[in-house]
């Protein structure tokens, strides 16, 4: 399962596979993934995948197994790990036009296709 | 495998009516390279700038740095499976136009990080403000879209550093140095006596703008493998990632790899440096384990007493880094990791994502959320309007005077990850 907030990534996979958006942060994204860790998923791909820092890019996408088993410790220290990382870093408040927005959300978008193997 | 590099200190490089290198002066006709430049399709226009060490010159948003090298005598072309055919280079004679490098910049996306300053503070944290370098501004045709613009402006910086190169084919080296790794085999009887060590040497590979490729192949697609150093000499890995400018290697820290020329020195004296394993730091989370899983078999495989582990990027690569280093600790081969830091901006967070008590040897490159002030310089190449929206930058980053406050992640190779640069705790 694929959970993103980037619409670039829902719009163009969410009729192939199984994608859950999230209406919110990168933060929501990573919380929303933790919580599902914790219910017995598997995390597939790396939280803060890309060099984009999570205090500049709002986008997040990330993989998680389609499938509940029981709870897997390597995910667990992974994600609540990299939730600690996203919050250390101090935020910026920066309006970004929409050309820069985009930017965000392809380069998102192909780090998640470069797991994906589409 | 032996290599002998033949170096040709550049003192100065100029615009000319001949490309020519004379005297340790690079002479660039701008004409003939930007119609070879040209030859793509996807660039509309290039402009030539020189930035030279000591002017009052910034360079933003700097994509790739490549140090220009030609074949003079064995198999192959710089920079295979890229620009040459995929013939195994790293033998031979290959010369180097040592103090002088191409540099390119560009907007692919409209984010955008890399500053080298050649003059003041920002200067110090940067190598490359001590070479010669020339700049390269390209234009993609309208409506090319970023993949194929990344493409085409890696391509330009290769053909221009080979073009260069090129000039230098048939000159006397000023100095030569020699490098070679003999056969698991020989290694043994030659030193007998001494530590065997190898470098792993991981690769980011994760999307645009995050890509490094080996022969050509994007390194993603690769599994763990085997590499002579002297081939990473002849251009066998170049960079195609530049998002997080400090820690990211360029084309030329893979030539100059100080990793490798430093176990070569001891080479025979203290160490026997049995050769490289490269390895990538993908996305998924499953290649990961099976790259981890491989680099260490092919360390033990080798039958290394230790290894020296360089990583690339942060975060993500955290957790290769930390895999490489557990599992090959677990087969009792000593390791020694090289890292950066991103410990918040007074250092007191915690440095990595992710950490291990095997993990005990570490060598870091510096903290990347350290806090800089660059002055306002004379001269910019590039665009520095984007200074407020780059890794490290931050609202109000850029300010009225033109002098700009961000952290050190902006300056290109600052926190190198392989050691090339002067942070340092002694």
């Amino acid at each position: 399962m694929v959970i993103t907030n980037n619409d670039l990534v829902n719009n163009k996979y969410k009729d192939l596979i199984n994608i859950k958006f999230i209406d919110g942060n990168y933060r929501d994204v990573l919380v929303f993934a933790r919580d599902k860790i914790h219910e017995g998923y598997e995390l597939l791909t790396h939280p803060l995948s890309s060099s984009v820092k999570p205090n500049e890019t709002p986008f997040k996408s990330l993989i998680i197994s389609d499938l509940k088993g029981e709870l897997n410790l390597d995910s667990v220290i992974v994600i609540e790990n990299s939730i600690m990382t996203y919050d250390k870093f101090n935020k910026v408040n920066i309006r970004f036009n929409e050309k820069v927005i985009g930017d965000f959300k392809l380069i998102d978008l192909t780090v998640l296709e470069s797991a994906l193997n589409i | 495998m032996k290599l002998e590099l033949g170096y040709i200190y550049i003192k100065d490089i100029q615009f000319g009516e001949t490309s020519k290198v004379e005297n340790g002066i690079i002479y660039v006709n701008k004409d003939e390279l930007k119609s070879i430049i040209l030859e793509d399709q996807n660039l509309k226009s290039v402009e030539f700038d020189l930035a030279k060490p000591g002017e009052s010159v910034r360079i933003t948003p700097v994509k790739d740095v490549i140090e220009p090298r030609v074949k003079v005598e064995g198999p192959g072309g710089i920079f295979p499976g890229m620009l040459s055919k995929v013939e195994t280079v790293g033998s031979g004679k290959t010369n180097v136009l040592k103090g002088a490098a191409v540099v390119t910049t560009g907007k692919i996306v409209g984010f955008q990080e890399g500053i080298i300053d050649m003059t003041g503070p920002g200067a110090e944290y940067t190598p490359f403000s001590k070479l010669n370098n020339l700049v390269m501004i390209c234009e993609p045709i309208d409506g090319l879209k970023q993949p194929e613009h990344e493409k085409a402006l890696r391509f330009a910086g290769y053909k221009a550093a080979a073009y260069l190169g090129e000039l230098a084919k048939n000159i006397t080296p000023d100095e030569t140095e020699t490098f070679e790794t003999l056969s698991v085999t020989e290694g043994m009887k030659a030193y007998p006596e001494l530590p065997r060590v190898a470098y792993v040497l991981m690769l980011q590979t994760q999307g645009l703008l995050h890509d490094t490729y080996v022969y050509g192949v994007d390194a993603k697609r690769i599994i763990s493998t085997l590499i002579y150093p002297t081939e990473i000499m002849d251009g066998a890995i170049v960079s195609g990632n530049c998002v997080s400018a400090c820690d990211k290697n360029t084309t030329y820290h893979h030539l100059n790899n100080p990793v490798i020329h430093d176990l070569f020195e001891q080479h025979g004296k203290t160490l026997n440096f049995v050769g490289v394993i490269i390895t990538n730091e993908n996305v998924y989370l499953a290649d990961k384990e099976r790259s981890s899983n491989w680099s260490s078999k092919l360390a033990e495989f080798l039958g290394v007493d230790g290894v020296i582990i360089s990583q690339e990027g942060f975060g993500n690569p955290d957790t290769d880094l930390i895999m490489n280093c557990k599992k090959i600790e677990a087969k009792g081969i000593k390791t020694v990791i090289i890292t950066d830091e991103y410990a918040g901006r007074d250092g007191s967070s915690q440095s990595l994502a992710d950490a291990d008590v095997s993990a005990n040897a570490v060598v870091t490159g510096g903290n990347a959320n350290e806090v800089i002030n660059l002055p306002k310089l004379d001269k910019v190449i590039g665009h520095i309007n984007y200074v407020d929206i780059i890794a490290g930058g931050f609202d109000g980053s850029l300010h009225e005077d033109g002098s700009i406050t961000v952290e050190l992640q902006v300056i290109t190779g600052a926190t190198n990850e392989m050691g090339f640069n002067k942070l340092s705790a002694r």
